[in-house]
């Protein structure tokens, strides 16, 4: 489902990644791991097809990300983001910053997204008027709106109590249950339980 | 704003000054080759011989200057032949003999006394006179002998009104022919010919243009503050998938809303600006303007481009917003 070839990458002249292959198949819940340094964010970066790498390939549902002509379209469709920070818009409700990343057809059914995340009576509510677990739940709430193929999740805990860590896990595995890829780059060993893969990363190299 | 109440400004000076010449003539005779009637000098003898002439309805004289009045360091000075001074409404005393003058209404609150003093001379007040004319209502009227004296010349100009319009452009080839000395227009032509409106209509635009550049920088300044600040606001949206274009589009949105919203303050301060330039004293109602659709329509098109502009290379940024700043943030 998504593959990586020989991916390197550079930040000017220092190199991060190193010939980096991977496969990843539909379904997997992968728990990225890694010291600071070690390239984990980058990778993730390449794969959500935000960051383009040096070298390499990556393929993503047997397409290569660099043919692909509307890659904005392909992102919005295709893949969900949650990242360490809820990354809400705080002028936009709940139900708007959903709405925002929401395409065609599937504005409809935010609402019903939002009740079985438990978190409908905060729809009318601003970022700002709401608990950092709640943020993180919304974010959540606006990755799976457009019921992606692949979600990425970079420390998407790391702001948050360990209650709060629990849910947002708990939400992304039952998105795994439901047939979505789910890819977590993050220091809290506490993903192994619900992770069905592991990949460490060193010095920009999967270990 | 500025542009409002430049447009407006100079509009209101050319178009008093092209009613007070328009309004009781149909021809205007000046002296041939001079850029400006306050340096013009026309035989008033002439006046004998055009009210001659066949589809003559009437003709005046007159001598437009300015000179200090009272304790006013300048005024406008007309001076009139005695068959134009009805032109004048009264609304106080009579009208003046030779060594007298008419005030009007926005000078006389501002002299006091039966006599005033014009330029080294004296004239005993002999009434005052209201206009629809700002720069008449700002001036003094006397008999253009004593006006000619005080200017040294016979006459800035000669209006001529003919019985009817077919008429005016054979009575224009008639006159041209009584002088070789003197320039013969229809006043139509002469104002749109005048180079002195030209001067403000071209300085107008000048200091309109300015206030553009300076408008498309101040927004260009903020909106390029705007962009720095929603840095994090737009790589989500890219990250969300929304397009280079979406951003733009939305960026101009915003842009257009905060610009029409200042046109439409500047609209509202400009009229009350406007409103009350007739009422002060001190500008003897020189500075006068209104707000004409063609200026309202000038400054929203201004407005329009100007946004659209100053916020181009500040929405090409935002939309170049790299989404992985996002995850860098959170990277530990």
């Amino acid at each position: 489902m998504i593959k990586a070839s020989k991916v390197s990458h550079f930040y000017g002249k220092e190199q991060v990644l190193f010939d980096v292959d991977l496969q990843i198949d539909r379904g997997d819940f992968v728990f990225l791991s890694g010291d600071s340094g070690s390239g984990k964010s980058t990778l993730l970066s390449c794969l959500s097809t935000l960051l383009r790498p040096s070298s390499g390939d990556i393929f993503l549902e047997e397409t290569k990300i660099t043919e692909i002509q509307n890659i904005d379209l392909f992102r919005q469709q295709k893949i969900g983001f949650v990242f360490q920070f809820h990354y809400l818009i705080n002028y936009l409700s709940v139900y708007e910053n959903i709405a925002l990343a929401a395409v065609k057809g599937k504005k409809e059914k935010i609402n019903a997204l939002l009740q079985e995340l438990g978190i409908l009576d905060l729809a009318s509510r601003y970022p700002n008027e709401i608990s950092g677990g709640q943020r993180q739940r919304v974010a959540v709430a606006r990755a799976l709106i457009n019921d992606p193929l692949v979600i990425f999740a970079d420390e998407p805990t790391g702001s948050l109590d360990s209650t709060n860590s629990k849910l947002v896990y708990t939400l992304l595995a039952k998105a795994k249950e439901q047939g979505t890829t789910v890819v977590v780059a993050s220091h809290d060993e506490h993903v192994k339980e619900y992770a069905t893969r592991m990949i460490k990363m060193s010095d920009g190299k999967i270990q | 704003m500025a542009i409002f109440l430049i447009s407006s400004v100079s509009q209101g000076v050319i178009g008093m000054y092209s009613k007070m010449i328009k309004t009781d003539g149909d021809i205007i005779i000046t002296q041939k080759g001079i850029a400006d009637t306050f340096f013009s000098n026309v035989d008033i003898g002439l006046l004998e011989k055009i009210d001659t002439m066949p589809h003559v309805k009437s003709s005046y004289a007159m001598i437009v200057g300015a000179s200090p009045v009272g304790h006013l360091p300048i005024a406008g000075i007309y001076g009139v032949s005695e068959n134009h001074l009805s032109h004048y409404k009264l609304f106080e005393g009579k009208y003046p003999k030779k060594g007298q003058v008419l005030l009007g209404k926005t000078i006389s609150k501002q002299l006091r006394g039966r006599t005033v003093k014009i330029g080294n001379k004296r004239f005993r007040i002999a009434g005052a006179y209201e206009s629809d004319i700002g720069f008449e209502e700002g001036g003094v009227v006397m008999n253009i002998s004593d006006a000619g004296k005080m200017f040294s010349r016979s006459a800035s100009f000669i209006l001529v009104s003919s019985d009817s319009p077919s008429n005016t452009d054979a009575l224009v080839e008639k006159i041209m022919r009584l002088n070789d000395d003197i320039g013969v227009k229809t006043t139509q032509s002469f104002v749109q010919e005048y180079n002195q409106f030209k001067i403000i209509e071209n300085s107008s635009l000048v200091i309109s243009s300015l206030a553009f550049i300076m408008g498309l920088m101040g927004i260009a300044s903020v909106m390029s503050m705007i962009v720095n600040s929603r840095k994090e606001e737009f790589g989500i949206m890219r990250a969300l998938g929304k397009s280079r274009m979406f951003i733009i589009k939305n960026l101009f949105f915003e842009t257009l809303i905060m610009s029409f919203s200042a046109y439409l303050f500047a609209l509202v301060l400009s009229f009350l600006i406007l409103s009350l330039l007739p009422h002060i004293d001190t500008l003897q109602g020189y500075v006068s303007g209104s707000l004409s659709l063609n200026v309202c329509l000038y400054v929203l098109a201004s407005t329009v481009f100007m946004a659209l502009l100053g916020s181009l290379i500040p929405a090409w940024i935002a939309a170049k917003t790299d989404p992985v700043l996002l995850i860098n943030q959170g990277c530990s």
